[in-house]
């Protein structure tokens, strides 16, 4: 048993136990810490990795508990049917305001939280069937098995039972495909895109699966407390929420339960102890409760768990034990070339940036696509890879064309690429990062890997990227953090990442820019093995003698326009080329 | 928590099953607004509070102040808190209506008896093993419409409007005076509602004012009520203008200021005792409390919402003595003993008499209520 | 509705919205310079009238208070910071500068309280008073962790504001105040009754936001300003150290907001906890205008106030719901019509 396990069993035990132990507060409290526990690991999820900040959530808790409130005291009906209801019900309501508001990027989406936030509440409290303002009283206690769980202590059992399950297919789902994919929304969706995952569809997952998590917790508040009124729905509990996932750590799903708890706990201790030291009960609690808050967050910026997990011995890395292969692509030998451009054109508004640029690359051949800066360079790269639509003209992929495709469906046909400015998820590891690049491999979707069910295909795919780091000689780096490498070692980790997704065709973009002598050689040396290997690569770069060296056709560009066209030795031969090149200097 | 880690240090082996040794004080929990969106309402009565007496009937007694913000799940948190923790004996409050009603089921659950200080009739009706448990001190909502109603009929009020907060407060008065109006035979022709905090009802008064009632009423507490009552007075509205008892404080009179003269109000008779005559035996009761309440936070601050705490301590001070004859405090014994002398309670109070029974746990009669005029800045008895 | 009630509910839409507006406008210079989304601005407003109702019943402000206590924190960590640096010679200086200057206010302000000075010698105090917060309020709160994620960032300001909120109500008490009008009159315009003071305040806004919008758009010294945000590094190698910018934006923005406040107290009433919802709906205009656009948030704000100004007629119950739902199609337009860099936020 590892000592994370141990620590976890030690947890379910000491849980499980309390009841019967601790004072009967302590249970009050420890049921709110699981409510709110629930709610804000949706948040973690939601806001801490996958960056979508929501200030909405209480809403949805609203929704959960005013569902069971309705259908249980008008209609007489099973709490647990409740559930279901009101499952459904924030579902379509999460649908429906995902996909309005996901598609909002940086401050609108935050915004338009607040404002479904402030709707809901109002809502509540205006429909009159919902009991207005005043709230609806008589809603029943829970009944499980014939238990009535009326008393809080009882309760406690089911509220944990669902926060550490929760807790569980959350922390399953962070290390998973969708996992890795979600870890990716926040700062690179570009790169998650190029490589299969469909960045739109899958915030609105998360954002679903944070919703229901609020409705349950909404569920069973209402049950707890039998009776709801729209005060602990309204935005300023929303804010609350955000504020528990800050202070515990959004990056981390024990951060929703440290931070609940601090919150919780930090409250009820300010309660007892000021009024004690500057009088009364009531006025100070906020003030010092803000200013705690603002020290704590200059102390412990990334909130209090990260900084505990720098105080805790870190966790080793278990190797990554072979696995049968992934299935790969099937490699047809072709004649014709590879990918062919066909008088493929870039317009910005007036701007010219690519020309009725033509080339191809042949099966098996290094491509060097060169330039003096602002040639158009890295928007032909951008026209491939898909991350640009095309004015006019066409790009053949394999005979098919793939010009006016998104980057995922270009992904899928066999294109792997690397990124000018080095696109890693700094805080991952280099073997997740990697596995990342195998994604369309893959198939397993967020309930799956929630429940643990994809673990098969999980080990295949670590292998894969254990191979493919392996291939790019960064074995030893296997398990540090990708921000952690030096430049030169991030770009292999980038190609690396390129080789999981098993490309037909690699493209590169300025791998060597920023790279030292001996890291340039070294990258060399993997580009020629790569193509040894049967790879096809197109290298966009700038180092003239890096390019030389390695590829066997160029193709010169300048002011949007193809220059020159052969050989190595031709073109630095070529006068108009020379002429280019250092006339512009 | 504090108390929370002392129990623990001072040994599991309390909680585990010895018996406490019987505590012989008298803990009385109170939650209330004193923050967050009621705190207008709740200040006061903290107020209140700090200056009632330590001793009943030779026992000594420990008040125990939280405030819930005007938070539902707070209240719900500090009433488990006073029972669990400070093992009190009667809980008092809270402020408003959502906060009371659901405290309801933890004081029902636990046989705790509680005093609410919030208006709605919901909270003690209809009679049923919760509410066994639950008193309230302040006049129910539909004492005082009826109040407005009958004046409204007796000065030839045919229609009338309604502005209100869009919360509890607002809601709970505008089902009231529906009812009371139609009663009186009057119509409502318009129904409108604010937020505490708005900027502007330009558009609400616009709107009542079109509708042209023969008089408007103002479901507001403290100084916003003046918010809507300013904005009829600059848009020429002449009809008349009626608040409820939540404005009656001196913020309320300092805001308003002049446009606040011939506002009518039903109020418990507490805030104009001088005018009472000397037969009423609440002018000597409410003298009391005022003088005390002024003497410590200065002329002219009273307010009834501190009554509803004082007239909750009077009811309290006088059920003790007979539950002391029955049971130790601390005991399930003496809580219910508590409750029952409560029960029985025939108190002359503040805001009226309280006369309770097994089916009436408010007891106020039309001796809890007056209308009064604002009259330059200050309130006096309405004929 | 006719023309006359038509005309009105702009009137006061106009109105309401130039008040967002001003909020709007210190929001988005806050979040240019210092890329901070200052939730705490409305507390600043609701600080400046009931300030000023304090002096006018003349009795000291608990302003005064908490201006020295941050004084006199302000001074400490400067002093500690001199010290850390090795650089003891200048810490009289920072000192005299941080602590000595808002206790100077502060004196001024509790002993001119009482006198009943002239209304606008009252004003000025007020805002100096005020506006004095803010350098002091970024010093504390916001300056240690200047480099930290918006995220971050934005949790500090709603502690901040929950701070402010509760001092607040120890200040002030629960119950509202209004303030003397700067000109009671009004006059006819066609069948319309224009106020003059709400006037004063729609003239304010469109000045200030004239201001603000050469300044930034068209003056070295405000464009260099805006590129703190973006590159800290970079404006330092300049010469504009961000400290020095974000103690500046504060200064200003407390300013707008202490006199915004100053400008509202006379048509509505302030409690105070009123800040909040005035300034989301100044933060709705400052993100309709992507936090960058003073124009263009000016104009999210009247938006919000006439949405609000009309909703509160026909339907006043579900005014919130009517504008906040009405919003949600501007927000998706604006963001899908403009361009985003896609950013580690």
């Amino acid at each position: 048993m590892t000592r994370s396990r141990a620590a976890h069993a030690l947890l379910v035990v000491a849980l499980a136990a309390a009841p019967f132990i601790v004072p009967q507060f302590w249970i009050t409290l420890g049921n709110y810490i699981g409510l709110y526990s629930i709610v804000t690991l949706g948040l973690v999820l939601l806001t801490g990795v996958a960056g979508q900040t929501s200030f909405g959530q209480a809403a949805f808790v609203g929704l959960g508990a005013y569902t069971t409130a309705y259908l249980t005291t008008r209609f007489g009906a099973s709490p647990w049917l409740a559930l279901a209801v009101g499952m459904a019900i924030t579902l379509a309501v999460a649908l429906m305001l995902g996909f309005i508001t996901l598609r909002m990027k940086g401050h609108y989406l935050p915004l338009a939280t607040i404002a479904w936030g402030m709707s809901l509440y109002f809502l509540f409290g205006n429909l009159d069937f919902l009991g207005g303002h005043t709230g609806m009283t008589g809603i029943p206690a829970l009944n499980l098995f014939g238990f009535e769980l009326r008393d809080e202590r009882r309760y406690f059992y089911l509220i944990w039972a669902i926060a550490l399950a929760a807790l569980w297919a959350t922390d399953n789902l962070l290390d998973s495909r969708p996992g890795r994919a979600i870890r990716a929304l926040r700062g690179s969706l570009a790169m998650a895109e190029a490589f299969g995952v469909n960045g739109a569809r899958l915030k609105i997952i998360v954002f679903i699966y944070a919703a229901l998590l609020a409705c349950v917790s909404g569920w069973l508040y209402a049950h707890l407390q039998r009776f709801v009124n729209p005060t602990p729905f309204y935005i300023n509990q929303g804010i609350e929420y955000l504020f528990m996932a800050v202070v515990g750590g959004a990056g981390n799903v024990w951060g929703a339960v440290i931070g609940a708890t601090v919150i919780t706990l930090l409250k009820e201790m300010l309660q007892d102890l000021l009024p004690s030291v500057l009088g009364r009960s009531g006025n100070f609690e906020i003030v010092v409760f803000g200013i705690l808050m603002i020290a704590l967050l200059q102390f412990a910026r990334e909130g209090i768990g990260p900084w505990l997990a720098r105080i805790l011995p870190a966790r080793r890395p278990q190797p990554v034990p072979e696995a049968p292969p992934l299935a790969t692509r099937e490699r047809v030998e072709m004649n014709g070339p590879l990918l062919d451009v066909k008088r493929a054109r870039k317009q910005f508004d007036g701007l010219v940036a690519v020309s009725d640029l033509s080339f191809e690359i042949r099966p098996r051949e290094i491509l060097g696509l060169i330039g003096p800066n602002g040639a158009g360079k890295s928007t032909t790269f951008a026209l491939i890879s898909g991350a640009l639509s095309l004015s006019s003209g066409e790009v053949m992929f394999r005979g098919e064309p793939i010009g006016n495709l998104e980057p995922y469906e270009i992904a899928r046909r066999g294109v792997g690429r690397t990124f000018q400015h080095v696109k890693l998820i700094a805080q991952m590891s280099v073997l997740d990062n990697v596995a990342l690049g195998a994604y369309l491999r893959g198939e397993a979707g967020v309930i799956r890997a929630a429940l643990r069910l994809d673990r098969a295909e999980e080990a295949r795919t670590r292998a894969a990227a254990a191979h493919a780091i392996a291939c790019t000689g960064l074995a030893a780096h296997m398990f540090d953090a990708a921000g952690s490498l030096p430049l030169g070692k991030q770009r292999i980790a980038e190609i690396a990442r390129a080789l999981a997704a098993d490309p037909v065709l690699l493209l590169l973009d300025e791998p060597a820019a920023g790279l030292r002598y001996r890291e340039k050689q070294e990258l060399a040396q993997l580009l020629r093995s790569l193509k040894q290997q049967g790879m096809t690569i197109l290298l966009v770069e700038h180092d003239m003698d890096f390019v030389m060296g390695i590829t066997d056709r160029l193709v010169v560009m300048d002011f949007g326009e193809k220059l020159a066209e052969g050989d190595p030795a031709e073109i630095q031969r070529n006068p108009v080329v020379l002429e280019a090149y250092l006339g512009g200097v | 928590m504090l108390r929370c880690i002392k129990a623990i240090a001072f040994g599991l082996v309390a909680s585990v099953g010895l018996p406490n040794a019987a505590n012989a004080d008298i803990n009385i929990g109170v939650t209330l607004s004193a923050t967050g969106p009621a705190a207008s309402l709740g200040i006061p009565e903290r107020n209140t509070i700090e200056l009632l007496p330590t001793t009943v009937a030779g026992q000594k007694i420990n008040w125990i102040v939280l405030d819930d913000a005007s938070d539902t799940t707070k209240a719900v948190t500090n009433i488990r808190k006073l029972i669990a923790e400070d093992k009190v004996d009667v809980v008092v409050g809270s402020t408003i209506t959502p906060n009371s009603l659901a405290m309801i089921d933890v004081a029902a659950d636990s046989e705790t008896p509680m005093i609410s200080m919030a208006a709605s009739a919901r909270i003690v009706d209809p009679s049923n093993p919760k509410t066994r448990w639950v008193f309230k001190t302040p006049q129910n909502d539909a004492l005082m419409a009826d109040a407005i109603a009958v004046h409204m009929k007796a000065n030839g009020v045919k229609t009338l409007g309604y502005i209100g907060f869009n919360d509890a407060y607002g809601d709970g008065w505008l089902a009231e005076i529906k009812r009371s109006a139609q009663t009186a035979g009057i119509k409502v022709v318009a129904e409108e509602k604010y937020n505490r905090s708005d900027a502007s009802v330009t558009g609400q008064v616009l709107k009542l004012v079109a509708a042209n009632p023969d008089a408007i009423l103002i479901g507001a507490a403290g100084t916003p009520g003046a918010t809507p009552q300013k904005e009829l007075v600059g848009r020429n509205y002449k009809g008349k203008i009626y608040q409820t008892h939540g404005v009656a404080n001196p913020d309320f009179l300092r805001v308003v200021g002049k446009d606040g003269n011939g506002t009518l109000l039903p109020i418990g008779p507490m805030l104009v005792f001088e005018q009472l005559p000397d037969s009423n035996p609440i002018k000597k009761v409410s003298a009391e409390y005022i003088t005390a309440y002024e003497a410590k936070y200065g002329k002219g601050s009273r307010t009834t919402f501190g009554g509803h705490a004082y007239d909750a301590y009077l009811l309290i001070a006088q059920a003790v003595p007979e539950a002391l004859k029955k049971a130790k405090p601390g005991t399930k014994e003496f809580h219910a003993a508590l409750r029952d002398a409560l029960e029985k309670s025939n108190v002359i109070g503040t805001h009226g008499v309280f006369v309770m029974g097994p089916q009436e746990h408010n007891g106020l009669d039309n001796r809890a209520r007056v209308m009064i005029k604002i009259d330059n800045g200050q309130w006096v008895l309405a004929k | 509705m006719d023309l006359s009630i038509a005309a009105l509910l702009t009137q006061d839409g106009i109105t309401n919205g130039a008040i967002y507006a001003l909020l709007a406008l210190a929001l988005v210079l806050v979040f240019a310079v210092t890329r901070i989304i200052w939730v705490p601005s409305g507390e600043f407003v609701a600080y400046g009238t009931l300030t000023l109702a304090g002096m006018q019943l003349g009795k000291p402000p608990g302003t005064v208070s908490l201006l020295v206590g941050m004084a006199i924190v302000a001074g400490l960590l400067e002093v500690y910071v001199c010290i850390r640096r090795g650089e003891i010679a200048r810490a009289p200086r920072r000192l005299l500068l941080w602590t000595g200057v808002p206790c100077v206010i502060a004196a001024l302000v509790w002993w001119s309280a009482p006198l009943n000075l002239p209304f606008p010698v009252q004003v000025a105090l007020t805002l100096a008073a005020v506006a004095a917060l803010g350098p002091l309020l970024y010093r504390i709160a916001y300056q240690p962790i200047a480099e930290a994620s918006v995220l971050v960032l934005l949790i500090v300001s709603v502690a901040v504001h929950f701070t402010l909120t509760g001092l607040g109500l120890w200040f002030f008490g629960a119950e509202g105040s209004r303030t003397p009008a700067f000109a009671s009159a009004s006059f006819q315009l066609g069948n319309v009754n224009v106020n003059v003071q709400s006037l004063l305040v729609v003239g304010t806004s469109a000045a200030l936001i004239g201001v603000l919008y050469v300044f930034f758009g068209r003056t070295l010294y405000g464009k260099a300003l805006r590129a703190t945000a973006v590159n800290r590094v970079g404006a330092r190698l300049v010469g504009i150290s961000p400290s020095f910018a974000g103690t500046l934006t504060f200064a200003v923005a407390a300013l707008m907001c202490a006199f915004c406040g100053v400008l509202i107290g006379p048509i509505t009433t302030i409690y105070y906890d009123s800040g909040f919802l005035v300034s989301l709906k100044g933060f709705v205009g400052a993100i309709i205008g992507g936090l960058v656009s003073y124009p263009l948030a000016a104009a999210g704000a009247l938006l919000v106030g006439l949405l609000e100004s009309f909703s509160s007629f026909w339907a006043s119950a579900f005014k919130e719901v009517i504008v906040f739902t009405l919003i949600i199609p501007v927000l998706l337009w604006r963001s899908l019509t403009t361009h985003h860099h896609e950013e580690d936020e």
